[in-house]
């Protein structure tokens, strides 16, 4: 069995005359560790300064776009988080973003005025984490025996209830109103605000670092290969001695702590959480991302959350604001606002039927694929992702 | 551990690299230079904006944008404001057709970063305005909301929203606040029509919810009684039936519905009617109030039928005798080929009011920075006053409006050739602010 | 197949008067200080409106109960196709003139059941079309890849909609006038709730004649069953599953037009909301199974009115769900699936 590996350590295999660059790789291949943190320092330098070249800098200054790239950096921490449940482990979940509520929930009620209560924020982070984890385990544990199909609108179920409950609890979360004056995040010596957003970005980058190579350990490991195993073919991983509950519970959960890190993060970048936060739009954009990016591909996900982001509410918001300088006679007239979902629906429906598996498939994924195709008769329970 | 240790001093670098860069390019983002080939002969600053501009809240949106760019294009046809030509930056914050106070913040941050934009009008949600009045707040802009009524955005716990500066305001909103009209509807239901026991209903929304706990303290403490309270989240397939056929038999003599007409105020009152409960007056904020004509598109009275549309009140959060009323309302005509919306007036007076700050303060500064924090505080100079759409106008310390006025509308259905409009039936002053 | 008939039609009968004695006692809950007659009142009135609501939930819930039974995609885009159901009702009215109540009723009549038939047609095509080009070419692509081009196909639908027609709610003709009531131990209930509940039945049991009855039926049960077989023995897969669409999808469109009859307002992004709590009932029903679809959507138009009822409005949504949640944890195939293990 050829365990999956990334991009990076794709050319592995056809490196046997070592150039520099092959070796280069090859040292990365082995340090997969090292290679991330420098992989993501490479990108959180390139970045900001991309954004200083037109057509970017038409759109927003610097500073905005290191907003926005903070903004864009939870929806990648989210989209990670699901990877692991729908990618790794083929469980369908509707209902993610009331993990990201519980996660901003909780920073939200213990660092604010609302109860008086001012826990800083770093250690937050883990606490966060640990109640959605929680509330992963309690959501999970009597519902993951489901099929897939069934265990998708329980959790689309479960993403429903949260909001409604934040809303209706006027004396614990301050009900519909949510809870303003958030805790910001502080280290002695550096703002953490709006107008900086800079320290917010160096978090970022830390947090989705140490999360990558958790990520990548993880899927390397006994239980990655047991989650794996899972969404291939769950009888015969349970026949092969993987006990399924445990392990998707686990999936289920380490899904769940990614999205509570994030909704940590947000809350105490936005300073306000409220109900209207969290509805199912999130779950489905978040869903959309790890699907566009390539299910089961850490990478691919990591940059379809980014680009669907990026596109979402900076292109298409801007788009209008950029195009009514230039006068270009037809495309100047257009409102995008009221296009931008028509937009973002066609460039699904397009890029399913173009490429179904996703921009950035894993090369396991890109197999299972290729040997089904072709091959027309096949029913749906043999060619398919057995998602179930 | 080492790992940690390794990716901190990753993030240190990083900190350092880019606070280089920040530095090297601070001022230079925005289209601030301008040869002053338009109105004014010192260069553009902008006025930013920030409200639902996509989806079902178009109606809401769209109108409340219309005023704001009828009052500069004036302004600019005047010769602009302090000798700037003005423009205006337009931000959406509706995320799939629904305000959202991320996105609110996002564009909050976009404004404040462009240097020229030395005013905001906006937002039009209390909920979004929770999540802006912090960055505009660090920033110094002065913002204000033309219909935002939450309480707590400018009196008790609104310093919650000024973390940074928490003495240096800078949020400041033309409707009168919650704690005002909710009491205003229900003096008027239980003295001037006559109701004790009441149906209230609210969207479960901030501003619903806020407007219709108001209503309630207010109307229990004249002395009426509460029939029932519900609470029904607006969904696109809401059903109200069900909700008023349970009520139906603790014989309320009025309703009073907290939300909008985009939240459901429309629907309710024709499911109301059609559950053979059309006699009870259907009360409300200004949120069912939007004054628009039947039939034109996304107005209460369209959204209930204007066989359904007698007996319902509304108040608008503001002065009915316009001074320039009318003549509002057919400048507005002639740009937009549209009656003006709800808070058309309200979002002109508030870009008037900004205007006025920049006009006066230009001289005074030298650049964008310091001509931002001049408006900022011009307007927050409690003497000055301001003669606006609404008439002569000015503020509170905490940014209310002094001339707190609550208008009440009727729906007549025989106006505009049978196709229903909102008459005007009484206005009442109230002290602003406290 | 009479017997089977024979059989449902009891059940049926026994679930429409427990569910409505129910409904009384739940009334008694919320009200208690109220006379007994006006509780029946109450509950009466309450129970016509669940029936109203369920009946519609339960004409969207086939389609996606269909759908998924012979392809196993859930149809995000099965809600707005109910959306332009609605909005394609809205338009034959109008355009033939009628904005309001049709007083003469062999007009109404005949207008209604014209209706009805473009309506349905109309749809029905869409749906095809929708399965043809968005759908077909995804049959061997990974499961979440149709599901992301159903996200898709709502979203454009909306849009279209939304540009086309409004961005904000359009009030519908309410062609059947709300003026025509009955009045039943005291509840006043409009004939056009009972009308739409007896629309909803006729199309349902129409429905299962087909499927149980027909050539086209059993093609459509083999393909489900075993695809590969079906071809085997000469079904045409790719007509049976875009005949499965065209029906499902028009019977999509009926609801719709009689969602714009009840409420006299609809927008472009009602069919994401109804296809939710729709989905949701063909999942409680057990999905794949046309009768539990019914039964579901009937099921969650109870719960919404029975919450309204008793004083906990706030919490409908949750209620719903949570019912949902409870009913798959202790009968993991919904109420009436069949408890078989995973399809390997």
């Amino acid at each position: 069995m050829t365990r999956q590996r990334g991009t990076v350590e794709d050319s592995e295999t056809g490196a046997t005359a070592l150039g520099s660059t092959d070796r280069l790789f090859d040292f990365f291949g082995r340090h997969r560790s090292v290679a991330i943190m420098a992989a993501m320092l490479l990108v959180a330098i390139a970045l900001p300064l991309i954004v200083l070249a037109p057509p970017f800098s038409g759109f927003n200054t610097q500073g905005v776009w290191i907003d926005n790239f903070n903004g864009a950096g939870i929806y990648v921490l989210l989209a990670l988080g699901l990877n692991v449940v729908v990618g790794l482990a083929g469980l369908l979940d509707l209902g993610y973003a009331a993990f990201f509520a519980i996660g901003a929930y909780t920073y939200g009620l213990l660092a604010s005025s609302f109860y008086g209560i001012h826990v800083p924020f770093w250690p937050m982070l883990i606490v966060g984490a640990l109640v959605a984890a929680l509330f992963g385990i309690a959501l999970g544990a009597p519902t993951l025996r489901l099929r897939g199909d069934y265990l998708a609108i329980v959790t689309l179920g479960f993403g429903e209830i949260v909001p409604v409950v934040f809303t209706n609890s006027d004396a614990l979360t301050n009900g519909t109103n949510g809870i303003s004056g958030v805790d910001r995040p502080s280290l002695p010596g550096i703002i953490f605000g709006a107008s900086n957003p800079v320290p917010f970005y160096v978090t970022m980058v830390v947090m989705l670092t140490i999360v990558l190579i958790l990520l990548y350990r993880l899927q390397d490991s006994r239980l990655g290969r047991a989650w794996m195993a899972i969404r291939e073919d769950e009888l015969a991983a349970a026949s092969s001695g993987v006990n399924t509950i445990t392990t998707k519970l686990l999936a289920f959960a380490l899904g769940a702590t990614t999205s509570g890190l994030a909704g940590v993060f947000a809350a105490s970048r936005l300073v306000f959480v409220s109900p209207d936060q969290f509805g199912f739009t999130v779950s489905f954009t978040i869903l959309a991302m790890v699907v566009l990016g390539g299910m089961g591909n850490i990478w691919g996900v990591a940059i379809g959350a980014f680009v669907v982001f990026i596109v979402q509410s900076v292109v298409l918001k801007q788009l209008t604001n950029f195009l009514q300088p230039l006068n270009i006679p037809f495309l100047s007239s257009i409102d995008f606002l009221q296009y931008q979902f028509l937009l973002f629906g066609i460039a699904l429906v397009a890029m399913m039927l173009l490429r179904p598996e996703g921009l950035f498939p894993s090369s396991r994924r890109r197999r299972e694929l290729h040997t089904a195709q072709g091959d027309d008769l096949s029913s749906p329970q043999e060619s398919a992702e057995p998602l179930t | 551990m080492q790992k940690f240790l390794r990716s901190s001093a990753v993030g240190l670098t990083l900190l350092l690299v880019l606070a280089a860069c920040q530095g090297n390019n601070a001022p230079g983002g925005g289209s601030t230079s301008g040869s002053g080939a338009g109105g004014g002969s010192k260069g553009t600053v902008k006025i930013g904006v920030d409200l639902p501009l996509s989806g079902n809240e178009v109606a809401n949106g769209q109108p409340t944008f219309n005023g704001i760019k009828l009052a500069v294009d004036e302004a600019n046809k005047n010769g602009g404001a302090g000798g700037y030509k003005i423009e205006i930056n337009k931000q959406d914050d509706a995320v799939n057709g629904v305000h959202n106070p991320d996105q609110g913040a996002t564009n909050a941050k976009t404004l404040v970063a462009d240097p020229a934009v030395v005013g905001m009008v906006g937002p039009f949600n209390s909920n979004v305005a929770r999540s802006i009045i912090p960055v505009t707040n660090e920033a110094g802009l002065a913002e204000c909301s033309p219909s935002n009524t939450a309480v707590d955005l400018t009196k008790t716990g609104s310093d919650k929203l000024r973390p940074q500066n928490p003495d240096k305001r800078n949020y400041f909103r033309l409707a009168a606040p919650d704690d005002i009209q909710g009491p205003a509807m229900a003096a008027f239901d239980y003295n001037d029509l006559g109701k004790k026991n009441a149906y209230i209903l609210d969207d479960t929304e901030a501003f619903g919810k806020g407007v219709a706990d108001e209503f309630q303290k207010a109307f229990v403490k004249l002395g009426g009684k509460v029939a029932k309270r519900d609470g029904q989240k607006y969904s696109a397939s809401v059903d109200y039936t069900s909700l008023f056929n349970s009520v139906k038999s603790l014989n309320p003599d009025v309703v009073y519905f907290g939300g909008t007409q985009v939240t459901g105020g429309g629907l309710a009152r024709k499911q109301m009617v059609q559950a053979g409960m059309g006699a009870i007056p259907f009360t409300g904020p200004d949120g069912i109030a939007d004054l628009g004509t039947g039939g034109s598109q996304g107005a209460f009275i369209t959204l209930a039928g204007v066989d359904n549309s007698h007996d319902v009140y509304g108040t608008v959060a503001g002065v009915h005798d316009l001074p320039s009323g009318s003549d509002f309302s057919s400048r507005y005509k002639a740009a937009f080929q549209n009656d003006p919306g709800a808070y058309s007036a309200i979002a002109y007076a508030c870009t008037q009011v900004l205007l006025k700050a920049i006009s006066d303060s230009a001289a005074s500064a030298s650049d964008m920075k310091s001509l931002r924090e001049a408006v900022r505080a011009y307007v927050f100079d409690a003497s000055k006053t301001y003669d606006t759409a609404l008439g002569k106008i000015s503020f509170t310390s905490t940014g209310d409006i002094k001339q707190a006025f609550i208008s009440f509308y009727k729906v007549d259905p025989s106006l505009n050739g049978g196709k229903g409009g909102w008459t005007f039936v009484k206005q009442q002053a109230f002290e602003g602010g406290q | 197949m009479t017997f089977r008939i024979l059989r449902l039609a009891l059940i049926a009968a026994g679930a429409l008067v427990i569910s409505w004695l129910l409904m009384i006692g739940l009334t008694w809950l919320g009200t208690r200080s109220e006379s007994f007659s006006n509780v029946v009142a109450t509950g009466t009135a309450q129970y016509f409106s669940a029936l109203t609501i369920g009946a519609i939930y339960a004409l969207i819930a086939l389609g996606y109960t269909m759908v998924y039974g012979i392809i196993e995609l859930i149809n995000f885009a099965h809600g707005d196709v109910f959306m332009v159901g609605a909005f394609v009702a809205y338009l034959i009215f109008t355009s033939l003139g009628f904005g309001g109540a049709i007083k003469s009723i062999p007009l109404l009549i005949g207008i209604l059941l014209l209706g009805f038939l473009v309506t349905m047609v109309v749809l029905g095509v869409l749906g095809a079309a929708i399965e043809r080009f968005a759908y077909r070419p995804l049959r061997n692509a990974p499961r979440l890849a149709p599901l992301i081009t159903a996200i898709g196909v709502s979203f454009i639908l909306q849009n279209v909609v939304q540009v086309l027609i409004s961005n904000s709610p359009v009030p519908s003709p309410q062609l059947v006038s709300l003026e025509y009531r009955f009045t039943l131990l005291g509840a006043s209930v409009p004939l056009l709730n009972l009308l739409i509940f007896l629309v909803a039945v006729v199309l349902m049991i129409a429905l299962q004649v087909f499927v149980g009855g027909t050539r086209l039926g059993r093609a459509m049960r083999s393909t489900a069953q075993d695809r590969e077989a079906a071809q085997l023995m000469g079904v045409n897969i790719n007509a049976t599953i875009a005949i499965t669409f065209f029906i499902g999808s028009a019977l999509a469109g009926a609801a719709g037009l009689i969602y714009g009859l009840y409420k006299g307002n609809i927008v472009f992004n009602l069919g994401f909301d109804a296809g939710l709590k729709a989905f949701t009932a063909a999942v409680l029903g057990g999905i794949g199974n046309t009768v539990g679809a019914a039964l579901g959507g009937f099921a969650i138009g109870f719960i919404e009115v029975a919450a309204v009822t008793t004083g906990l409005s706030r919490w409908q949504e949750a209620l719903v769900f949570s019912v949902l949640i409870l009913v798959l944890v202790f009968r993991p195939a919904g109420i009436l699936g069949q408890q078989i293990g995973e399809r390997a």
